[in-house]
């Protein structure tokens, strides 16, 4: 989706809202209308994204509910520098950026593969059956998802477990292991996400024109040959732009799907950024000090997807925008 | 020559085997899991805890699906999520379609500025906590609005939505109704919206398996019990199932359960069923929509 959305941004810079004066009666007599359309999802931008960007000034201030947000006194950077200094800073950052990284080293390369291996199948039927079964555990809840972790994973009942013991093994009680939580969150999210991840892969090697491949076959192309040759450069501009889009989120958090997998036992690992600011911010009340932390990640995230972006640009011409 | 092709087929062929073992397996862990909860969801407790459940129903029983049925404030959350989802997901349709159409006309104005307001949303944003408070300084904070509002459009589908109206639907369409003094109005009620059953079919999709599946919105911004999503709910009872006293909470699910050994049998069912009662609805929606979903988002993404 990504690959082409840079020529639907691209006309900002020539934008005609400077020139409204020219704009004449006759367009708005005949188009006023549209501007009715949109306006809903104007508003809704404003008070779901706009309000809270002001909100953020709680950051530099000492939120007190009876003040509200506008009236709380200036601190300048306090909170900030708590956080520097905080004993969790560190932890929690490696934390974040670890479980990322590693998260995107084994989860980004297997809906590629995937997709490669899924063009290959032959018979339409048999395709299909298995595009529309990749799909569904992307359908199944966060919440749900963590269930059956636990479930599974339980140290007297779960499946692993008996299979552990049957093999004369004694049980592990993995969701309680700090030394197990990454890889229980990275390979859920595979079994989660893998078989979404491909319909944009799919969508580009189906685009591949089919001429390509006869060419290569009157050549003696072996199968091999034909991924190496035509499929995989295909997917290069979609591959880089997946990876751009991945890199600006290595210190953002899924907040949702951590928090719900979190135990006394996995918290070493498990606390990661979102889940501090849930836990500190709304669980305690320390708004403006949790406002900070979440400021400060977002600006390192829009300033890590910009550089990505650049440098992508730079070297291979793929660009967001 | 000929020995070069032989050995050619030879390597396709030990390709498609190989390939045919991978997708096996594939198949086999994406299906064995929910296999195995619908299976134990029909078992007897008690051959679950002894790890009997692997290949099919054991003791088939229903007694999970009676006590999960009985236990009354996952039922009255099961009702407020149909409740947000369906208003929720026909709200969404109607913003996302409406902005879409502005977009995709060339000739609107403005459009580069608009884009922007919206992209930029998409890479920041003010976080959990000014989010929050800004919420309930708008008063929307534990009122039934705020889980049917936030999400009500997301950016990534009004580009797509964009994209489909552009590339779908014939521009000769447009200049020709617009030659008949067609307003917009007139043109997108009468012509766009019956042309969109897919795209309308693929936002629904997104947004009510978004929205049914969402616990996070409703833990944040709601304090009244009884206006909380099935979600937010479910994952209470999941807090108990993770320190393994389940048995506690689902005693209170089963009140005229004789015993507490009785009520932590059925809670070691009851959860399978859960998972089955809370994930069907949506599974089935998808089932439903899975043949647009696929050509809508094929759309979307090569074009898009």
């Amino acid at each position: 989706m990504g690959v082409k959305r840079g020529a639907s941004t691209a006309p900002a810079k020539q934008s005609p809202h400077k020139r409204k004066g020219v704009v004449g009666k006759e367009y708005w007599k005949n188009n006023w209308q549209l501007y009715v359309l949109i306006l809903p999802a104007i508003i809704y931008f404003f008070v779901f994204h706009y309000l809270p960007l002001y909100g953020i000034q709680i950051a530099f201030k000492d939120y007190k509910a009876v003040s509200g947000i506008w009236g709380s006194a200036w601190v300048g950077l306090k909170h900030f520098k708590a956080f520097f200094e905080a004993y969790y800073f560190k932890r929690l950052l490696l934390n974040t950026f670890l479980l990322n990284i590693y998260n995107l080293l084994w989860s980004f390369p297997i809906p590629i593969i995937l997709a490669i291996l899924l063009n290959q199948i032959r018979g339409d039927r048999k395709k299909r059956f298995i595009q529309t079964t990749i799909y569904v555990p992307y359908f199944i809840s966060t919440v749900v998802l963590a269930g059956m972790l636990y479930i599974f994973l339980s140290p007297t009942s779960g499946i692993f477990n008996v299979v552990r013991q049957a093999m004369g093994f004694r049980a592990i009680d993995y969701m309680a292991d700090a030394g197990a939580f990454r890889t229980i969150y990275i390979l859920s999210g595979i079994w989660q996400g893998a078989g979404y991840g491909t319909i944009l892969y799919i969508a580009t090697l189906s685009g591949i024109d089919q001429s390509l491949y006869e060419a290569a076959e009157i050549d003696g192309a072996s199968i091999w040959q034909k991924i190496r040759y035509i499929d995989i450069p295909s997917l290069m501009p979609t591959i880089m732009m997946v990876f751009i889009l991945d890199c600006g989120k290595l210190l953002s958090s899924n907040t949702d799907k951590a928090l719900v997998m979190q135990t006394a036992g996995n918290i070493p690992t498990s606390d990661i950024i979102g889940v501090y600011v849930y836990n500190v911010g709304l669980g305690s009340g320390q708004f403006s000090y949790t406002a900070a932390i979440g400021l400060f990640i977002n600006l390192i995230n829009f300033v890590m997807i910009m550089g990505v972006n650049k440098i992508s640009k730079k070297t291979t011409d793929v660009g967001l925008f | 020559m000929i020995g070069k092709k032989k050995k050619l087929s030879m390597a396709n062929r030990i390709f498609h085997i190989v390939n045919t073992m991978i997708w096996i397996l594939v198949m086999f862990i994406i299906l064995y899991p929910l296999y195995l909860v619908i299976i134990a969801s029909v078992s007897d407790p008690d051959a679950i805890i002894r790890g009997e459940v692997i290949w099919h129903p054991v003791d088939f029983s229903l007694m999970g699906y009676k006590a999960v049925f009985k236990y009354g404030e996952l039922i009255h959350s099961y009702g407020n999520s149909i409740i947000y989802t369906f208003t929720s997901v026909v709200l969404s349709i109607a913003v996302t379609l409406s902005a879409a159409y502005t977009l995709s006309r060339p000739k609107f104005k403005g459009k580069g500025l608009i884009n922007f307001y919206f992209v930029f949303t998409m890479f920041f944003g003010g976080g959990l906590i000014p989010t929050f408070l800004v919420m309930r300084d708008v008063h929307l904070y534990n009122t039934p609005l705020v889980i049917i509002l936030m999400g009500c459009v997301s950016v990534w589908n009004l580009m797509v939505a964009r994209t489909y109206i552009q590339s779908s639907i014939p521009n000769e369409l447009y200049e020709a109704s617009m030659l008949d003094g067609a307003s917009h109005f007139q043109y997108f009620f009468r012509l766009v919206l019956p042309l969109s059953k897919t795209i309308i079919a693929v936002l629904a999709v997104y947004y009510g398996v978004g929205k049914w599946n969402d616990y996070f919105t409703g833990l944040v911004y709601l304090r009244d019990r009884n206006l909380l999503p099935l979600q937010t709910i479910l994952r209470e009872i999941l807090a108990t199932l993770q320190v393994d006293k389940s048995g506690d909470y689902m005693m209170s699910m089963a009140d005229n359960m004789e015993s507490m050994s009785e009520a932590m049998r059925v809670a070691n069912v009851a959860k399978y069923c859960i998972i089955v009662v809370a994930t069907g609805p949506v599974v089935i929606l998808y089932g439903f929509m899975q043949k647009y979903f696929e050509k809508g988002v094929m759309i979307g993404s090569l074009k898009g």
